[in-house]
């Protein structure tokens, strides 16, 4: 379905020196460095899969996106979709697949959400009776019905994210692209948003691939994940895979009744971890402990802490997807394939 | 064709959907329009003579209001608009939809151009007419320099539109193009005569200016409808139209062919 080989960007970025007098200089004399944006990457996803495309902010994510929907054109290297070369008869490809940038929008800003969509129906040529069709289960599952004849400039970022996704799918594409579709989002949007495309891809079978910053979007749609870092495929394999490898960190925040009781806690050599499992930090009277969850569970973690302390306030925490790919660079590993 | 027509229909409401935006827009053309009549008005007060460098009163009035009239349906936004989608990078968002781009522009400026035919192409020609009538006792109204002008407007358009469609691609190379735009602007009014009539100037300059595309833009269609052209020169006039049309489609395919393999979407 989807074949990605040996892909790279470059980008040449100009270099400033800082303040007016660099501005005037880089005016005249301009000094360009080169950017390797995405760095040879592979990988291929099949029909009907839902693959999450996760990693830090800058780590070439949205490039890469925008090469596999045809807006870039990729350095060197290929990637093929559904048997097309998107720089290659880009108008034919796009007919196929349908695309979302979280921060942009497809829609017409100044008129009614309605008429997006007729233009849309126009430009995909959508037969009038699959256009209603598509319209009604649209509408049942993102709930647009409240906005549609409101300019698309008065809608609220939910909205318009729900109206740009219904936008992405008017045509039935094969291949979906969300880049980031959750950013910005309240929990009730973001549910809604979630459980659209997984009605999506479970009805029509459109193969998905959404890059995101929210581990729970990745935990409730995707399969699988490709992790990327400075361009690079860092990893790629199931999500249970990933914890496993690079354990569950865990944040467990807690404040002391007195400051002093912090040299009781001796996890360490009370609970057998190693300097790798546990990191603590403390800031007065409050402390944070991030410990890997496959080393100590949390409860032995929870009433060690209980045992030797006396606690106002505690709580308990996943740790972030830019704590696994921390984590993941200290162990300096890298799987290719899992 | 009917891919496009869609995007004419929506040209036409955004045009509207900002209705003081509109008519103040209109206004301040209008005013500006009578602000060059009053300044030739005193010229022609100032000299002794009937006629100014073969051009009536009369005949001055005519020519700034029809080229103000040409100027304003033959304006295109596509520089403005294409760099400020280059420039935010939003232009992502077309390159993902299965239509040509230039096309997607052009019909959706068609539109905009329908909703300005019908509220001043009429009046502003019913105007010019009745005065021509009011001033010399009979009507002055030419049926085929009428529609050869039409025509010639048509041209006169697309070849504005393609012109401003390859300007506004520049903005791939220098990333933000206002600066350059204000220029292309000045440079334009000037060569193209909508400014000062071409004859006002020196032979030799005005015979350059004749030959290069600028003319084509203005001074053409608005010489056709004064009935200025001969036959033979209308047919010469229109073919250089043609021409120039043709030159700048080329031109446009092939700075968008290289832009494109260089695009590097900005923000995000």
């Amino acid at each position: 379905m989807i074949y990605v080989n040996d892909l790279r960007k470059e980008f040449k970025k100009a270099i400033k020196e800082p303040g007016l007098k660099g501005s005037i200089k880089a005016l005249f004399k301009p000094n360009n460095e080169i950017i390797k944006a995405v760095d040879g990457i592979s990988f291929h996803v099949d029909k009907g899969e839902m693959l999450g495309f996760i990693g830090p902010n800058g780590a070439g994510k949205s490039t890469v996106i925008k090469m596999l929907t045809g807006i870039l054109t990729p350095t060197s290297g290929t990637c093929e979709i559904n048997g097309h070369i998107p720089q290659e008869n880009r108008q034919k490809y796009v007919k196929e697949i349908g695309v979302v940038f979280g921060q942009r929008t497809q829609l017409w800003w100044d008129l009614a959400l309605r008429e997006t969509y007729s233009v849309l129906k126009e430009i995909y040529d959508v037969p009038d009776k699959e256009f209603k069709q598509r319209m009604a289960f649209l509408n049942e599952v993102l709930e647009l019905e409240d906005f549609i004849s409101s300019p698309v400039r008065t809608l609220s970022l939910g909205q318009r994210m729900r109206a740009d996704i219904a936008a992405s799918l008017l045509h039935n594409p094969k291949v979906l692209f969300l880049d980031e579709p959750t950013i910005g989002l309240d929990v009730v949007v973001k549910d809604n948003i979630r459980n659209a495309i997984q009605k999506i891809n479970a009805e029509e079978g459109t193969t998905v691939i959404l890059t995101t910053h929210d581990l729970a979007d990745i935990e409730l749609l995707c399969n699988r994940i490709v992790m990327i870092d400075k361009g690079k495929k860092v990893f790629d394999g199931q999500i249970n895979d990933l914890k496993r490898e690079f354990g569950q960190m865990r944040d467990l925040g807690f404040e002391l009744q007195s400051a002093g009781d912090l040299s009781k806690l001796q996890y360490l050599s009370d609970l057998n971890l190693s300097a790798d499992d546990i990191e603590l930090k403390n800031e007065g009277a409050s402390v944070s402990v991030r410990f890997d969850s496959n080393k100590v569970s949390v409860e032995d973690m929870l009433s060690y802490t209980l045992s030797k302390v006396h606690v106002k306030d505690i709580n308990l925490k996943d740790a972030d997807i830019e704590e696994i790919i921390r984590r993941l660079y200290r162990r300096e590993v890298s799987i290719d394939e899992v | 064709m009917r891919t496009y027509s869609p995007f004419t229909r929506a040209g036409m409401l955004e045009s509207v959907a900002y209705r003081a935006n509109f008519f103040c827009f209109l206004i301040g053309e209008i005013m500006s329009c009578f602000i060059m009549f009053f300044v030739w008005k005193a010229v022609f007060m100032s000299t002794d003579s009937e006629t100014f460098m073969g051009f009536t009163m009369e005949d001055m009035v005519v020519y700034l209001f029809i080229t103000f009239l040409t100027g304003y349906l033959t304006y295109s936004d596509g520089t403005y608009a294409i760099a400020t989608e280059i420039r935010d990078g939003s232009i992502a968002m077309r390159m993902i939809k299965p239509c040509s781009f230039d096309m997607c522009f052009l019909f959706q400026e068609l539109g905009n151009k329908i909703i300005n035919v019908l509220c001043i192409f009429a009046p502003l020609v019913l105007g010019v007419e009745a005065y021509r009538w009011i001033i010399t006792g009979a009507c002055q109204f030419d049926v085929v320099h009428f529609l050869l002008y039409v025509v010639s407007l048509v041209l006169a358009y697309l070849i504005s539109f393609y012109f401003n469609v390859s300007y506004g691609f520049m903005a791939f190379y220098l990333k933000n193009l206002w600066g350059a735009d204000i220029l292309k602007e000045v440079i334009i009014n000037f060569l193209s005569g909508a400014t000062i009539p071409l004859a006002f100037m020196p032979k030799a300059l005005a015979s350059v200016l004749n030959f290069l595309p600028f003319s084509s833009l203005s001074y053409t269609p608005v010489m056709i409808y004064m009935g200025m052209y001969s036959g033979a020169e209308i047919a010469l006039r229109m073919t250089m139209q043609v021409f120039w049309l043709c030159v700048m489609i080329l031109i446009s395919k092939v700075i968008w062919n290289h832009a494109v393999k260089r695009l590097c979407s900005q923000g995000g």
